[in-house]
């Protein structure tokens, strides 16, 4: 080829690209929709979705049998790639779940032909049955394992996807039934998760480790762009769920008169043609994007908070705020809290009485040496919940008559345990600290090593360990190299048995009970709790473990932060990351800017 | 007739504190806090909390309180002990290792010494600096000492061309000639006849990599790359970074203006020391006097 004629070549290429960002071919503007989260996922791949980050964006590539309805609080399952909810026989075994017709996987180069197929029972079983291939490092296998008939012997077998397994199977095409060793009444809710969305099994062959940055769903969205910036995604044009119920979706005309989502009521979504995530992880450099219109939310960093609201307690935001932008104040659907490792013998458990004894001791001087309203007042502006125990203020089963003992700081009582337990500083253990390498962490380590040298823990006894990154991080903890650490757990759905299960015996590391607590009186109270339905039985029970979780002194804490949101007065939506979700993003429109 | 006006070797530095009397005044100030600092003296209490959040200036806290109610001033002035532990240290040892190779290469002109010695240097210099102090941090696994070594690894270079280019030109004088027509060894002739004639150059190479090496801390600690478990004015500029949102400028102020004014008497009494020692800008000054 000439070099004139090469040149044409790409002249054409570059006019056809630019025209695929001009306005759309029904004639109306492109309708892009900017969104700022404060970190970056690192894997798309749904089997690692176990976070916020990857969530957001998982939940948007592909598809999940269920969802949280947009609007509905407390938060209420809707059926998403299932055509119902599910069919339960009468002793909870056996679940069934009917699935959408035509709904396609996205055209890729992992089909025959580039052509994207149709998403079956077939797709269902394998996405779940891969979380227990090691070769998926799967980080949700957990909320399966165990619960699914033969499921073990599958896995004993070599987890070969061509082989059925007994208690998950495709009765027919569009048909899936799980039978469950026992009544787990909150499946629905772990379909729910990013964790379970379906991918098809000829990408993730297709793409093998790449599979993590190659996205092949059936999602609202598809994947144009991944960098460490920033995700771009498109609508799916095959994407047809119909139109938007509103009312079904939870829609109160009071209480959202505000948010300007009537006019969506009875169209089809998602609204927008561009979806664009950016990973800003630094506060100021998110405030400053909002601000200059660069991202068109913002959560808003705990230091601006007094720059946008007017009262603490009644919490409001200043009228200037209110007028310019669209407000939204929730506490998080989750917590953060310290824990001990357990499994470390200088701290945790210990198989002689008294050593257990005194380590038990030691915990709970440090918990009592621990000042969490200082930490809300220091951190968090004062707008965080501070409760005992790890079931908090938003759900049900939260008692807000348990004793906050656990949580008030307490520099006698801690001096006193440390003395009837002969702690010395020379006989006290040297911790190591873990924490991202971040200057709030490390501020709020020096908070925590400042605390505890109050009480005569002195300042080498805890020795911080910093990580580059979240992944490492949690890698640490995973491989029970830390021996303390901080920790935020955001709940994937609204039971006290997702907060519960951080202290479960068979939970431990690398699994959720990241505190490898090992009490086998509280995993057989859990079992029993995981298998009863709603009811005061089950409250009762989740109470009981709660208290022995803060009798036990396994942890420090809690607290429940408080989230700020605003948006653009032209963007009609109501942000709502919790329950690790991205949901919302598909009932995103712009109106016209101001 | 013109008269050239020169110093002995051993009078020149003192002439230069002489010359210079605020930088000098400054840079013993901080010398003398810093040695407080490491004999206990003072602000040891750096990591403790003694007051309340974002305190203003009262007369229990001279400079107010940070965030978590940390004494500014105390966090300031242990900042100055951590500067000249890092200055010194990394001056230091990289005038050693610069000092010697440079010399070495230089001895060895033109030789395959040399050619590696050059490669060596080359290849270092052509990592970033940045890059490669993450690089060492990562393959060290935080190691609190992963930075200085970052630091000498990267500064060294410098010490060296420069030790290399004097050696060769120390290398044609008569004396050098006479030594080995006289059968000195080559350890013999670096150790007791070149090197003993580079120690100004040495000195001001070091001066400079003192200064280099406590800005370098202070942007490494603020990227959260340097110093881990301790203070300086880049920990307190990378906190003065939040507090800044919240309105809150003492921080920022403070360990602003104690890393200028250390710089700054540090650079002054480098670029001194560097007119009276260095041979070229001597020989400049003298016939300017003249």
């Amino acid at each position: 080829m000439s070099f004139a004629r090469a040149a044409c070549a790409a002249i054409a290429a570059m006019l056809i690209l630019a025209a695929c960002d001009q306005p759309g071919s029904d004639g109306r503007d492109r309708v892009v929709y900017r969104h700022a989260i404060d970190g970056m996922p690192a894997s798309l791949d749904p089997a690692h979705a176990a976070n916020v980050y990857s969530s957001t964006l998982v939940v948007n590539l592909y598809d999940t049998l269920f969802r949280y309805r947009y609007l509905s609080r407390p938060y209420e399952l809707a059926p998403n790639l299932a055509s119902g909810m599910p069919e339960v026989s009468e002793d909870g075994l056996t679940w069934t779940i009917r699935l959408r017709e035509n709904v396609r996987f996205a055209d890729d180069p992992a089909f025959p032909d580039n052509r994207g197929r149709e998403v079956t029972a077939s797709d269902v079983v394998y996405s779940l049955g891969r979380h227990f291939d090691p070769a998926t490092r799967s980080q949700g296998a957990w909320l399966w394992r165990g619960k699914i008939t033969g499921l073990e012997e599958w896995i004993d077998g070599g987890a070969d996807p061509d082989r059925r397994i007994p208690g998950l199977h495709a009765a027919d095409d569009m048909t899936v039934v799980i039978e469950l060793t026992e009544p787990y009444p909150q499946l629905a809710h772990t379909l729910a998760m990013a964790l379970s969305a379906i991918v098809p099994r000829e990408a993730v062959e297709h793409y093998g480790r790449e599979f993590g940055v190659r996205p092949v769903g059936s999602g609202p969205f598809l994947l144009k762009q991944f960098d460490e910036t920033r995700a771009v995604l498109k609508r799916n044009l095959d994407f047809d769920r119909g139109a938007l119920d509103l009312a079904a979706e939870g829609h109160d005309p009071q209480r959202h008169a505000e948010l300007g989502l009537g006019s969506l009521d009875g169209e089809a979504y998602p609204f927008i043609d561009r979806l664009e995530i950016h990973f800003i992880a630094e506060p100021t450099t998110r405030w400053n994007s909002f601000v200059a219109g660069e991202v068109d939310n913002v959560m808003v960093p705990p230091e601006q908070a007094d720059r946008v609201l007017d009262s603490h307690d009644p919490l409001r935001f200043s009228p200037e705020i209110e007028q310019r932008y669209h407000t939204l104040a929730e506490p998080e659907a989750g917590f953060v809290l310290y824990g001990f490792n357990m499994a470390n013998e200088d701290i945790g458990h210990h198989p002689d009485e008294q050593i257990d004894s005194a380590n038990r001791a030691l915990r709970c001087a440090m918990r009592q040496a621990f000042d969490w309203q200082e930490r809300n007042d220091t951190f968090y502006q004062g707008l965080g919940q501070v409760f005992p125990g790890v079931i908090p203020p938003f759900l049900d089963a939260f008692d807000p008559a348990l004793d906050a003992g656990s949580t008030a700081r307490d520099p006698q009582q801690a001096r006193s345990l440390l003395q009837a337990h002969e702690w010395t500083p020379e006989t006290l253990p040297q911790l190591t600290y873990g924490l991202e390498a971040s200057v709030h962490q490390r501020q709020m380590f020096e908070q925590f090593r400042a605390r505890m040298s109050a009480v005569g823990i002195p300042q080498d006894r805890l020795r911080s360990r910093s990580f580059a990154s979240f992944g490492d991080f949690s890698r640490a903890i995973a491989n029970r190299e830390l021996d303390l650490f901080l920790m935020g757990w955001t709940m994937a759905w609204p039971d006290a048995q997702y907060a519960l299960q951080l202290f479960y015996g068979p939970n431990a590391a690398p699994g959720a009970n990241s505190f490898n607590y090992d009490n086998p009186e509280f995993d057989r109270l859990f079992e029993r709790a995981a298998a009863l339905e709603e009811g005061e039985e089950r409250t009762a029970l989740y109470r009981q473990l709660n208290e022995m979780v803060i009798d036990d002194c396994v942890h420090i804490g809690s607290l429940s932060r408080t989230r700020l949101h605003l948006w653009h007065r032209h963007v009609r939506m109501l942000p709502d990351r919790e329950m690790l979700g991205g949901y919302f993003l598909r009932f995103v429109d712009i109106g016209a800017a101001p | 007739m013109n008269t050239v006006r020169t110093l002995s070797v051993h009078k020149r530095p003192w002439s230069v504190v002489r010359t210079d009397h605020i930088a000098t005044l400054v840079a013993i100030a901080y010398l003398a806090a810093a040695l407080g600092v490491w004999l206990g003296l003072w602000a040891d209490n750096w990591a403790e909390i003694t007051g309340t959040m974002w305190a203003d200036p009262s007369a229990a806290h001279w400079l107010g309180t940070n965030r978590l109610g940390q004494d500014i001033l105390v966090r300031a002035v242990a900042s100055t002990a951590t500067a000249f532990e890092v200055g010194l240290a990394v001056a230091l040892s990289s005038s050693i290792i610069g000092g010697l190779l440079g010399a070495v290469a230089g001895h060895f002109n033109g030789s395959p010494v040399d050619e590696l010695i050059l490669w060596l240097k080359g290849t270092i210099d052509a990592i970033p600096f940045y890059l490669l102090v993450v690089a060492i941090a990562f393959a060290l696994q935080g190691h609190a000492m992963a930075m200085h070594l970052a630091m000498i690894l990267a500064f060294w270079t410098t010490t060296a061309r420069v030790v290399r280019a004097e050696t060769i030109r120390i290398g044609q004088s008569g004396f050098i000639e006479a030594a080995r027509a006289g059968g000195s060894t080559a350890s013999r002739i670096i150790f007791r006849h070149l090197l003993p004639n580079l120690v100004h150059v040495l000195l001001v190479q070091a001066t400079l990599v003192f200064v280099a090496a406590i800005k370098a801390e202070v942007v490494l600690s603020f990227l959260g790359i340097g110093l881990q478990d301790s203070i300086s004015w880049g920990l307190m500029l990378a906190e003065a970074g939040q507090d800044i949102m919240a309105g809150q400028y003492m921080n920022f102020l403070v360990a602003s203006l104690c890393l200028f004014g250390l710089v700054m008497a540090a650079s002054l009494l480098a670029d001194r020391l560097q007119d009276r020692l260095d041979p070229r800008t001597r020989h400049q000054r003298s016939v300017d006097i003249g």
